[in-house]
């Protein structure tokens, strides 16, 4: 019967309806991949009448550059650390506000406002507040702590800062997303384990959080895609450095394509780049397909 | 959800809650006391004074505009052909666009740079426009088809057996019951197009054609590194976005956490 209906609205030709939207997609990021592709083999700054075919140099120059590969262990860190401290914090934030504290609005607000601030807006206000000018310092000096805010010059804290910045950023969206979970689940479950003699923190952790996988597996793949795309913030707060500390991906190819002028070379990172992600997607569809069976 | 009953835990939970808090208030609070400094509040006079701020928020508001009626068309067409209608090697067609939706918009850096150097496409909108669009698309096509997936079937019969063709099915069923997801769609886009910076970077060089974002960078130059003006111009940016934020507050909720939700 059902089968039947659906053979039947199925006779309405669909192709007019995805053709735009599809042709649209398609032709800008085929394109541009495909493009990329091109420009990966060649020695070009982009301007020049003459272009040089240098076949697969430019990849072989990318996996013998330090550079690139300090940006690799960078996202890789970057997404560990902030992934794990930022769903510890979402979770923490959610189960809190979950329970009848005061002011939970104003909680919520403030932990959410960062997700919609631009980076770019931010970033000046960042570069200030670690420096030895910034709000921290005077806080510092009031106590007389004798500490000296100037991690963002640091190649060895730098990194650390950034990562600070992006929890700042990002705990609000898994939050969010915690909290909508939590309200999801079922309430005879909880009180059933409560009345188990089980307390707060154990029902937290051995009840609700198992019920929240759903969430961590979209979480990870926020992350995975968000440490994968990170540009705006190391590039305004750091520019990447001090000497590549900070370097990521995106702000790798912007030095070497735009600041440089080796559009080749960029576009050969950006190839590596996009078998990430690809590889990231697949590997993320795939902890989903086992969630799901 | 979660029962805490003796006043003692309540009060060491507000607390708890209170000192996690406080560092997500930290650089808002630095943002405001630093574009303070010095002149206190003629900072802002000067930020204002120099006339280019209202041009920055119409460009902003031009591109983010754009890319919206963009997504939201082409969202809602596609989600609902995809849903709904036969079409020859849907799953290729689908497949095809969904591989773009991890796609970090770095990567379009290079082919984007020289074809639009080209094309003289440099300082237009449609150059920023354009890839946004392209890029937030496949996920907004994957939200609005799983969307208009639940919508049931006899639902669109029995409008065709009232004689309703494809146009007036999407008009009268499909627009009006997709609308939670189209309001999650339009949220998302609008977040991603107003915080846009890589792309402006790129693409706007002259002043009169950039966005809100590259602000900071401009009075970096007009105020040769004065961070109080600097910071003002931040406090400007950031408050419109922040009513925005909290006079919409459910929406926002919503259309992030359908950024998550597969």
């Amino acid at each position: 019967m059902k089968k039947n209906k659906a053979k039947k609205s199925s006779k309405m030709n669909g192709l007019p309806w995805i053709l735009p939207a599809f042709i649209f997609v398609v032709g800008i990021i085929y394109y541009s991949i495909f493009y990329t592709f091109d420009l990966s083999t060649l020695n070009w700054n982009g301007l020049d009448p003459i272009q040089t075919k240098v076949g697969i140099s430019n990849y072989t120059k990318v996996f013998s550059d330090w550079v690139f590969w300090k940006a690799i262990t960078n996202t890789i860190v970057y997404f560990i650390v902030t992934f794990l401290v930022q769903n510890f914090l979402g979770f923490i934030f959610a189960a809190i506000l979950h329970t009848k504290v005061k002011l939970a609005t104003l909680h919520k607000c403030l932990i959410f406002i960062p997700t919609i601030l631009a980076p770019a807006t931010m970033a000046p206000v960042f570069r200030l507040l670690f420096s030895p000018q910034g709000l921290l310092q005077d806080i510092f000096n009031v106590f007389h702590l004798g500490i000296t805010v100037d991690w963002l010059s640091k190649s060895n804290s730098a990194l650390i800062i950034l990562m600070m910045i992006a929890v700042w950023q990002f705990t609000g969206m898994s939050f969010i997303l915690y909290y909508a979970a939590m309200s999801q689940i079922d309430k005879e479950m909880l009180e059933a384990s409560h009345l188990d003699g089980a307390g707060n923190i154990r029902t937290l952790f051995n009840m609700v959080l198992p019920n929240c996988k759903g969430t961590i597996i979209s979480l990870a793949m926020l992350g995975i895609i968000g440490a994968l795309k990170t540009f705006d913030i190391p590039y305004l707060v750091t520019t990447g450095g001090p000497n590549h500390a900070t370097e990521f991906l995106g702000t790798y190819i912007y030095r070497q394509g735009i600041r440089q002028s080796h559009l080749g070379y960029a576009a050969a990172i950006s190839v590596v780049l996009l078998v990430l992600a690809i590889c990231g997607a697949l590997l993320i569809n795939r902890m989903n397909k086992g969630e799901e069976s | 959800m979660f029962e805490v009953r003796s006043l003692k835990n309540k009060v060491i939970l507000q607390i708890i809650l209170l000192l996690m808090t406080i560092p997500y208030a930290i650089p808002l609070v630095q943002m405001f006391l630093g574009s303070l400094g010095g002149t206190g509040f003629s900072n802002y006079k000067a930020v204002w004074d120099t006339g280019v701020v209202p041009t920055y928020f119409r460009n902003s508001l031009i591109i983010t505009a754009g890319v919206i009626i963009l997504v939201y068309i082409f969202s809602m067409t596609a989600g609902f052909g995809f849903a709904k209608l036969h079409i020859f090697g849907k799953e290729v067609f689908f497949w095809m666009i969904l591989i773009a939706l991890t796609l970090p918009e770095v990567i379009m850096l290079s082919p984007l740079f020289v074809t639009f150097q080209k094309m003289h496409m440099f300082n237009t909108f449609w150059a920023v426009i354009l890839p946004s669009a392209a890029l937030q698309l496949p996920f907004s096509i994957l939200l609005a088809r799983n969307f208009a997936t639940g919508i049931p079937d006899e639902l669109m019969e029995a409008a065709r057996i009232d004689g309703a063709n494809v146009r007036s099915m999407f008009w009268y069923i499909i627009l009006p019951l997709t609308k939670p997801i189209a309001s999650s769609i339009i949220v998302l886009t609008f977040i991603n197009a107003w915080n846009s910076y890589l792309l402006p970077l790129l693409f706007l060089q002259s002043p009169s054609m950039q966005t809100v974002t590259l602000l900071p960078q401009y009075f970096q130059g007009e105020f040769t590194n004065d961070q109080t003006k600097i910071l003002a111009a931040a406090v400007i940016t950031a408050i419109p976005e922040i009513i925005v934020y909290l006079s919409m507050q459910k929406n926002f909720e919503k259309g992030m956490s359908a950024g998550a939700l597969k």
